[in-house]
């Protein structure tokens, strides 16, 4: 269903591409003209991207703006674009952390200004792409994709200390992840196809098929599921899989840092709530007690680290793996408040923690440093409007009432605290060591006396700079005072999700047999994937467990 | 009487011998001259499955003389290559030819 | 018993011809040559290539047999006779600039060249095993000295040695397996051999086992599998660059030409048997081939290693075997030929005189000294390392997914984890190319409309198979088929 009749999530997703082949034709010695090539067509994109939620019919779940072509036919491939109210607030986000990432770089970076940008733009394409992809094939693509430009981004304008490690760290533990998924998402194409005789990667038929499910733990659902997970969680990302994320994002620079934290983050949470809950119910609520102690975890071990941190840049990515704990607890509590709450504390995680990269990067840019000791206390008296600005931002991550944190983080306690008083407690506890060590690090850099020299002439921000934030501040403040435009849209689409996982198989195609029928096969995993099981075939097979 | 399985055992004996030739051999002459043992093992194996299988065609017999004739060959290229060798290296023992390890 | 001769059919040969033709020409023309002006040849051998490629497109029609069942005309056989001509055609563009280079002025390199080629093509369309034979011999003898090309090179020397000690070992493991699959079957046609298997001959015959034992052996010193992989690396590093491409393209498709036609199709009821002893090699020669790989410095080295993991994918697909695997051998065959002879272009490219400038941190600052050239560069590397929107991609996906169809779940997952450790290896050559500074200025590149036009084609073949796939899908399904049966 398309109402505008007009392929609109295509002009989103590929105008910043457009921009990047515009920007191969410049010579990279017109650093301003590729700047402003940038700025132009992520800003467009943005723009475009607005018509979004004004079109948008927030009365169905069903997908909307929906593009569908053939692609690769023999294999089931199509070209399947689509947004509905979960992914509608992320391409949004996108769209506007790319925009100010352009904008945020334009005195930070002075070197191979052409790639960079270059990069950045085919970066936007890929993430929006990841939102929008309602084909398997296609969104592992876009979910590649990513993962190349972020790659060159970090690596190549990187702080030089440590970048090429913090690179390669960043593409193998993803690239391990999303093939393990690629895996998983090849079982259910042969499993649906074997059942259903058509073979098909569209995300929207392979939902419709009940995978055979039964309590162990290696069962098809949960194994497909696990597959899923090691992907999603790697990305997230989830307690024990956190440890690439303080290295890339302390060494990206700026905008990377935005994006990574802002957006990448959230392709992690968006595939769970995308893929692994309405597409295996059963073992989403299998592994609830799992996932939700692997995110209180998260919580507090993030909150804790960050009290211990000496360089900003590492606390705030440490303070991302606590944060986007809460979106994981929120979205296993498996119910309205606690999904919503996940899924608006995404676009808030988005907001507030690239803001806070902004910041660092700000002040990074005029120090060349990101050592809390080394920055020195009493920058408010010096740069009055960075300060005011450090606060609402920091206000507003650690969850103050008026701002966009507060709703979320108090939906998602909603949610924990139906299922599990004792989960709402560990997560409050998370929320008071978040506000400790965000006090704090505004309290040892803004307050007290200006000692260090190198303060006394520090500029405070400029327009350009004041323009990277403001449009942030005002969506904390809109999100905080006026929420219900955003959940609004959202509630459909989550009702439909938790309406899939509560039904569960019974929902499905071919119902209860297969529940029934699976217990006897299902620790031959192969014989099952394997429709049309050749003789021949199948002494090897065997083997291999 | 002599029987198919006297051949064979004959021929894998060669094939063998040829076999620890090549590995143990350091001359390489003695290592081309390994592998035409090794060959000729296998004609011996064509001829004589040709003679005692039913059918009693002669494909093992012309594929024996395919086999001798790409050996000849092969020995041709092969000693060229050798001869080239010791021009520049003053050795045949390949133990010394080793320049990128093996 | 009498002889009697198979019918002379030469229409069924024509590529074949053209290609040998055209060689005699070129040795010919030589002669008339000055010594220093060797290029008129690189173009005469090209037009051979282009002719016998125009020639093969009116036999796709219908699949036949030629020359007493010795030859079959299928579409699997024109498949592997169009991409070993692509293969030859790409190694000629990308030869010119690099023979001048090293000075190298010998007319007779081109005419080894189209000989392999026709040793290749003979391989592919082989439906008895002398033709095989015959076919991989040529193949070889032409690559033994064309390995050795470079006379005063010490390594060009040893390079070639080492090929023919070995590739004459390999041949005679072959032969002997081909000997024992004769007195099991009593033919040496391959599509007799189907047919008498397939008939419920007793498959318990140790013959039959000890013949595809052997041959296996054999075949797996030719496409370089772990543990018969031992000379491959030695070998492409020391033969002159463009020959190392070839070899790596070229030999690899051919050897795996005859091992599918004999495997997939003469054996298939040996399936369960001889899968079981690929799925070892398979992971054996992944997991060696990127592992060791880590470790290398020279690039060619490297690419060398990576050959040998990429024998392990397809090797995995060879296990797994129907229509699905068939198909996406096939594939990855195109996808892998392009990539790497698109890499070897730019290793050419970047190289100088004496083979220099061959190690990785030779390539420190490229990206921004020679921006296309690096750029291409990258684009092999994530294609060779299965990173969308990428032929390598495609393949890898087809070739796993053939895996996760046929069950072999485990063996999937091995490869898959296999690919993410080659990442490491080949992300470094674009660590190098964008992420270090440039090292002392090194002599200028030479670059040549021939080399430019295979980079080209490469780079263009690698997105186009990696974006729109369809269509060689098909045509690699409907390749494969005539061997399922």
């Amino acid at each position: 269903m398309n109402v505008l009749n007009f392929p609109i999530l295509s002009l989103v997703t590929y105008l910043p591409i457009l921009g990047a082949i515009v920007i191969l034709f410049l010579s990279k010695e017109r650093h301003e003209a590729i700047r402003w090539v940038a700025m132009v067509f992520s800003t467009a994109s943005f723009v475009v991207s607005l018509w979004l939620p004004f079109y948008f019919d927030s009365t169905t779940a069903e997908m909307q703006f929906v593009e569908k072509l053939p692609w690769i036919q023999y294999l089931g491939v199509s070209y399947f674009m689509g947004i509905d109210g979960i992914s509608l607030w992320l391409v949004l986000l996108t769209t506007m952390l790319c925009a100010i990432s352009v904008l945020c770089s334009w005195e930070a970076i002075t070197e191979r200004v052409k790639e960079y940008h270059v990069f950045l733009l085919i970066l936007e394409t890929g993430m929006l792409g990841v939102f929008m992809a309602l084909d398997f094939f296609l969104f592992y693509i876009f979910w590649e994709v990513v993962l190349v430009p972020m790659y060159f981004l970090i690596g190549v304008w990187g702080h030089p200390a440590r970048k090429l490690y913090a690179a390669i760290k960043f593409f193998l533990f993803t690239l391990f992840g999303s093939v393990i998924m690629l895996l998983g998402i090849l079982a259910i194409y042969f499993y649906h196809g074997g059942q259903t005789g058509v073979y098909t990667f569209d995300v929207l038929e392979l939902m419709k098929t009940a995978y055979p499910y039964s309590s162990a733990l290696l069962s098809f659902q949960n194994l497909v599921w696990l597959a899923f997970f090691l992907s999603f969680a790697i990305k997230v990302p989830m307690f024990p899989f956190h440890t690439w994320l303080p290295d890339a994002h302390t060494e990206a620079p700026t905008a990377g840092s935005v994006i990574l934290a802002g957006i990448l983050l959230k392709m992690g949470t968006y595939g769970f709530v995308r893929f692994n809950l309405p597409m295996f119910p059963e073992s989403s609520k299998h592994f609830v007690t799992f996932m939700v102690t692997l995110s209180i975890i998260a919580i507090i071990y993030g909150a804790m680290v960050c009290l211990v941190q000496r360089d900003m840049k590492r606390l705030i990515a440490f303070s991302s793996v606590s944060h986007m704990g809460f979106v994981m607890l929120g979205m296993f509590a498996l119910n309205a408040q606690g999904v919503q709450g996940s899924i608006l504390q995404m676009v808030n995680h988005g907001l507030s923690t690239g803001a806070l990269f902004l910041i660092v990067g700000l002040i990074y840019d005029r120090r060349h440093t990101r050592m809390i000791a080394e920055i020195g206390s009493g920058l408010s008296k010096q740069m009055p409007v960075y300060a005011t600005l450090f606060a609402i931002v920091m206000l507003s991550s650690i969850g103050l009432p008026g701002l966009n944190g507060f709703i979320g983080e108090f939906l998602i306690l909603v949610g924990a605290f139906k299922v599990n008083y004792i989960w709402a407690s560990f997560a409050v506890t998370g929320i008071i060591l978040g506000a400790a060590y965000m006090l704090w690090l505004f309290q040892r850099t803004m307050f007290g006396p200006l000692e260090k020299p190198e303060n006394m002439k520090l500029l405070d921000l400029n327009a350009r700079e004041i323009a990277t934030l403001v449009p942030i501040v005002i969506m904390f403040f809109w999100i905080g005072l006026y929420p219900s435009p955003f959940l609004k849209r959202m509630e459909v689409s989550v009702n439909h999700v938790l309406e899939q996982v509560e039904k569960g198989q019974a929902g499905k195609v071919n119902p209860g047999t297969k529940a029934a029928s699976v217990g006897a096969t299902e620790r031959h995993l192969p014989s099952i994937i394997q429709p049309t099981s050749g003789t021949s075939e199948g002494a090897p097979g065997v083997r291999e467990r | 009487m002599i029987t198919l399985s006297h051949y064979l055992a004959l021929g894998a004996i060669l094939f063998i011998i040829g076999m620890f030739g090549v590995l143990t051999r350091r001359n390489a002459i003695g290592i081309l001259m390994s592998i035409e043992l090794m060959l000729n093992a296998v004609n011996l194996n064509f001829v004589a499955f040709s003679r005692y299988l039913p059918p009693g065609a002669l494909t093992g017999q012309v594929f024996a003389i395919f086999v001798i004739t790409v050996a000849a060959a092969e020995a041709a290229v092969g000693l060229a290559i050798v001869l080239g060798l010791f021009r520049n290296f003053r050795t045949v023992n390949v133990d010394e030819i080793n320049l990128m390890k093996w | 018993m009498e002889i009697t001769l198979p019918p002379v059919d030469l229409g069924a040969i024509t590529p074949e011809l053209i290609v040998t033709g055209t060689a005699l020409v070129i040795l010919l023309v030589d002669l008339f040559l000055p010594r220093d002006r060797k290029t008129p040849l690189a173009y005469l051998s090209l037009l051979g290539l282009v002719l016998a490629f125009a020639a093969s497109l009116p036999l796709w029609g219908r699949a036949r047999y030629a020359f007493k069942e010795s030859i079959s005309l299928d579409p699997f056989s024109l498949f592997f006779s169009s991409l070993f001509l692509l293969i030859a055609a790409l190694t000629i563009l990308i030869s010119t600039n690099y023979l001048e280079r090293e000075e190298i002025h010998r007319g007779e390199y081109y005419a080894l060249l189209l000989f392999a080629t026709l040793g290749m093509m003979l391989l592919a369309k082989g439906m008895d095993l002398v033709v095989l034979f015959l076919g991989l011999e040529t193949l070889s003898i032409s690559l033994y000295t064309l390995a050795g090309f470079m006379r005063a090179r010490l390594r060009s020397n040893e390079s070639a040695l080492k090929y023919l000690l070995l590739g004459a070992f390999a041949s005679g493991f072959l032969l002997y397996g081909i000997a024992f699959l004769y007195g099991a079957t009593g033919t040496t046609n391959l599509k007799k051999v189907a047919v008498f298997l397939g008939k419920g001959a007793p498959l318990s015959d140790p013959f039959l086992f000890i013949g595809a034992g052997l041959l296996i052996v054999g075949f797996g010193f030719k496409v370089a599998t772990v543990p018969f992989h031992m000379w491959a690396p030695d070998v492409y590093e020391g033969a002159p660059t463009s020959v190392t491409a070839f070899m790596i393209a070229g030999t690899k498709a051919a050897a795996f030409s005859a091992f599918l036609r004999i495997f997939l199709y003469s054996l298939a009821p040996l399936k369960p048997n001889w899968s079981a002893v690929l799925w070892v090699l398979a992971v054996l020669t992944m997991t060696l081939g990127n592992v060791v790989a880590i470790a290398q410095q020279n690039i060619k080295r490297m690419l060398a290693y990576s050959s040998i993991a990429h024998a392990g994918y397809i090797l995995v697909a060879v296990v797994a075997g129907g229509e699905l695997g068939g198909s996406s051998i096939l594939f990855y065959l195109l996808a892998y030929a392009l990539m790497n002879l698109g890499a070897f272009a730019v290793v050419i490219l970047l190289g100088q005189k004496g083979e220099e400038n061959l190690n990785l941190p030779d390539y420190a600052g490229v990206g921004y000294r020679h921006p296309l050239p690096a750029l291409a560069m990258a684009i092999f590397m994530f294609s060779l390392a299965g990173i969308p929107p990428t032929a390598g991609f495609m393949g890898k996906f087809y070739v796993f997914s053939a895996a996760v169809k046929a069950g072999y779940i485990g063996l999937a997952i091995i490869g898959v984890l296999n690919s993410v450790v080659s990442v490491f290896f080949y992300l470094r050559v674009t660590v190098m190319m964008y992420m270090r500074e440039p090292r002392a200025e090194v002599g200028p590149i030479y670059t040549s409309p021939a080399l430019a036009a295979a980079l080209v084609i490469a780079v263009w073949g690698t997105l186009q198979l990696g974006l729109f796939p369809g269509r060689l899908l098909e045509l690699a399904l409907r390749s494969i088929r005539p061997l399922l049966g």
